[in-house]
């Protein structure tokens, strides 16, 4: 290691991406399911339920109104995915023998990485390797995909029926929607709601609070009732999507083109820091990330404090019974907070990963087909082994998955209304960007408050950080 | 390049005598050559052509070199660079020489033992020593917890990575992994003193610590010369502990901590290739003229000494 000679950055940088592909990202070829595959799925790998569902039984959702046409796609196809999709793509590969499908699992790109710029430029600048479909953790990520210097993503609108289209929310295309191209079709939509654990509520006799005046109060109660126990958490990098986004903080706004507004001084932003400030001082909204490994151990499992909980839709079992370990029969959903008496109410959303698929594709037919089959066929039972975690995008699937979801024993009461409620609620405000700012959330901010520091003191840097990083992606920036 | 420089700097000698010799020695670099100029000389000469032009291939003078130290994220990167280099030159320099010199004038069965405990850490590849850090640091799994509540007051991993935290944190993974290495080339060069040198300074009544300052540094001064070389020039590429902590820690770390990595960051996520190559040059800069200020300071390729 000390013979290294002075490589400048062309080198390093094509040894170290090399480097973290094999440390980090392992990009594994999960599985190249040829025709054998599709007999080896059924009985070898544990036999999931989604491609039998899929293979035998494609009726309930293509039989509901929108016409997916029967596949005739063939040939080889590329598709990068991450864990949670996994399933999704190997049950594609086993519905359709005449599509050899390589399945690249990858870490998804989600918290803000930039790991698929750097691919995407990688493969651009040798001319080849492009995946023909990406699914991205990240819901901005096809917007700087559809631009130069990217150049990645292909149009759907020309690719898909718009029968099939029009099936997802007006809300969901309009973030979709780059340049008037249809470029991405969310996987799952991803409101923000209020999550509850009813037992605990009920044990300590306390009533779910309905605007975040109520929500803060109770913060108050519980820090020195219940010390300990938590109403939420400010330490995801996507911390600013579940608190600002839902009250109307203009830090991503009046987005066209390269001009984007950030004006961290707005009221509706400063309001919500002061509302937060004091849950974060007596330690009932810790800045502790859910997916760290500190918050399972001082939250979850067998501690089990999470009172209340502002987050997404896909939190849901996957979160909450997979990550944290709260027993089954304790949550639920219901429907986001009010500010005051503000009305409507809106809400923030954190993810819903959309499917991508490549203007450089060799075989967009099949392509196509894979997306509209994971998007409109794939296992809408969300009970299954592969479950899906979020709400689907897709209507007719959405319902199928809800009326399963409904009858889901995990949940102490039905969450269903309060996720499909949530996913009409959704603030417009707040436009998607080229730029990665959930690390931004992360570093100026997160790094704050764990030393000790107030939100409210931390907002001019947040905003003046998020200036430096929309600039740094080619945005005019207006403060107001 | 050391060959380059050799040429350079013997310039000394009988010119045909230097000739020759030179002839010589070809067939002993000869297989090292190809790479040298296929993987270091001419990506080198690459960097310097798209540092001085645009994207199109026009030149434009310093004007990526501007543009980059008005980032605002070029500042920051460097210094975070600085204070890491200098953290980690300062112990490298300090302990590794300190523990040669201990194990040398100790020369026993357990020398071998210690040389062989040094230098297992370094046998472990950067990548997978910064994975084994993450978990050091993480006072949930750490073995060091009682260390790092009660020395760093760190309960949680978010506050052990502290930013104020992070220049020392890298400067001691790169120590732990780099310092057996060298305690051992160390050791070697300590072994090429001739013994009757040694002996002569204990005639004349030199004690352990007098033959260690005045005896052996010297003699092995090229050695950490040539240490503070190459480790000065692996301290300011910094790029892969920054990199894994970044994603570890799911962007708690900023992606452009240090100045290796802004310049990947500007490359292949800006597509801004030929700013990225500025910056990389300034690293190159910043490394020559270190190397300069050593090899002249220390007289590295002096030849009578």
């Amino acid at each position: 290691m000390q013979r290294r000679v002075w490589l400048p950055i062309v080198v390093a940088a094509v040894a170290l991406a090399g480097c973290s592909s094999s440390k980090s990202k392992t990009p594994t070829t999960a599985s190249s399911a040829s025709v054998s595959a599709s007999s080896t799925a059924g009985s070898s790998s544990p036999a999931p339920a989604p491609s039998s569902t899929a293979a035998t039984s494609p009726a309930p959702v293509s039989g509901s109104g929108s016409a997916v046409p029967s596949s005739t796609a063939s040939g080889n196809l590329t598709v990068w995915v991450d864990a949670v999709r996994l399933p999704d793509a190997k049950a594609y590969a086993a519905a359709h023998p005449n599509v050899k499908v390589d399945i690249v699992t990858f870490d998804g790109d989600g918290n803000g990485a930039t790991g698929l710029q750097t691919k995407i430029q990688l493969w651009n600048k040798a001319g080849s390797g492009w995946p023909d479909v990406i699914f991205s953790e990240q819901v901005n990520d096809p917007v700087w995909m559809a631009q130069a210097p990217f150049e990645f993503a292909a149009d759907m609108g020309s690719l898909i029926s718009k029968d099939i289209t029009s099936q997802w929310p007006a809300t969901s295309l309009a973030q979709c929607t780059v340049g008037g191209k249809l470029v991405c079709l969310q996987d799952n939509l991803a409101p923000n709601v209020l999550w509850v654990n009813q037992k605990l509520m009920t044990q300590f006799g306390y009533t779910v609070p309905k605007t975040w005046q109520d929500w803060q109060a109770l913060g108050q109660k519980v820090a020195t009732e219940h010390p300990g126990y938590i109403i939420g958490n400010t330490g995801d990098s996507y911390g600013a999507w579940t608190y600002f986004w839902g009250n109307q903080c203009p830090l991503e706004s009046n987005v066209s083109g390269t001009n984007v507004t950030i004006n961290a001084a707005d009221t509706h932003c400063t309001e919500m820091a002061t509302l937060l400030d004091p849950l974060i001082k007596n330690g009932s909204a810790p800045p502790l990330g859910i997916f760290s490994p500190d918050f399972a151990k001082k939250y979850g499992g067998a501690t089990d404090k999470v009172l209340l909980m502002p987050g997404p839709a896909w939190y849901a079992q996957d979160v909450f019974g997979g990550t944290l370990h709260i027993p089954a029969g304790e949550m639920t959903a219901t429907t986001p907070l009010q500010w005051g008496t503000d009305s409507p109410i809106t809400t923030g959303q954190i993810g819903g990963g959309p499917w991508i698929i490549s203007k450089h594709s060799a075989n967009t037919a099949a392509a196509t087909d894979f997306v509209q089959w994971s998007t409109t066929v794939f296992n809408p039972d969300p009970t299954s082994k592969d479950a899906r975690p979020g709400l689907p995008g897709y209507g007719p699937l959405q319902a199928l998955w809800l009326a399963g979801l409904a009858k889901n024993p995990y949940f102490a009461a039905d969450p269903t209304p309060a996720l499909k409620a949530a996913a009409g609620l959704i603030w417009q405000g707040w436009q998607l960007v080229t730029y990665p700012d959930q690390p931004v959330w992360t570093n100026t901010v997160v790094t704050g408050l764990v030393a000790g520091k107030s939100l409210s003191s931390l907002m001019p840097a947040f905003g003046k950080a998020l200036g430096q990083a929309a600039k740094a992606a080619g945005y005019t920036v207006a403060t107001s | 390049m050391q060959v380059t420089r050799k040429r350079g700097l013997h310039a000394g000698g009988a010119a045909r005598k230097r000739d020759q010799s030179a002839w010589r020695g070809l067939p002993f670099v000869l297989p090292y050559l190809p790479f040298l100029i296929l993987f270091g000389i001419l990506p080198a000469i690459y960097a310097l052509s798209l540092a001085f032009t645009t994207s199109k291939g026009k030149f434009i003078g310093l004007k990526n070199f501007t543009t980059t130290a008005n980032d605002y994220r070029f500042g920051p990167a460097f210094e975070h660079v600085f204070l890491y280099t200098s953290v980690w030159l300062i112990a490298l320099i300090v302990f590794v020489v300190g523990l040669a010199l201990m194990l040398h004038s100790r020369a026993s069965k357990a020398t071998s033992t210690f040389r062989f405990l040094y230098y297992i850490p370094g046998a472990l590849a950067g990548a997978a020593s910064v994975l084994v850090w993450l978990f050091m640091l993480d006072p949930a799994v750490s073995p060091a917890r009682f260390l790092l509540e009660h020395v760093f007051g760190s309960t949680l991993f978010v506050q052990a990575i502290a930013p104020g935290h992070l220049p020392f944190i890298f400067a001691m993974i790169a120590f732990w992994t780099g310092a057996g290495g060298w305690i051992v080339v160390l050791y070697g060069a300590l072994n090429t003193i001739p013994p009757d040198l040694e002996e002569a300074a204990r005639i004349d009544g030199a004690g352990a610590w007098t033959i260690a300052l005045r005896l052996k540094l010297p003699m092995i001064r090229k050695w950490i010369a040539y240490m503070g070389i190459l480790s000065f020039a692996t301290g300011t590429q910094l790029f892969v502990e920054p990199q894994l902590v970044n994603q570890a820690s799911l962007g708690f770390v900023p992606d452009t901590w240090s100045a290796n990595q802004l310049a990947y960051q500007l490359a292949f996520r800006y597509g801004k290739f030929n700013e990225a190559a500025a910056v990389s040059v300034d690293l190159l800069l910043i490394g020559l003229i270190a190397a300069v200020l050593i090899v002249t300071r220390t007289g590295l390729f002096r030849k009578e000494d």
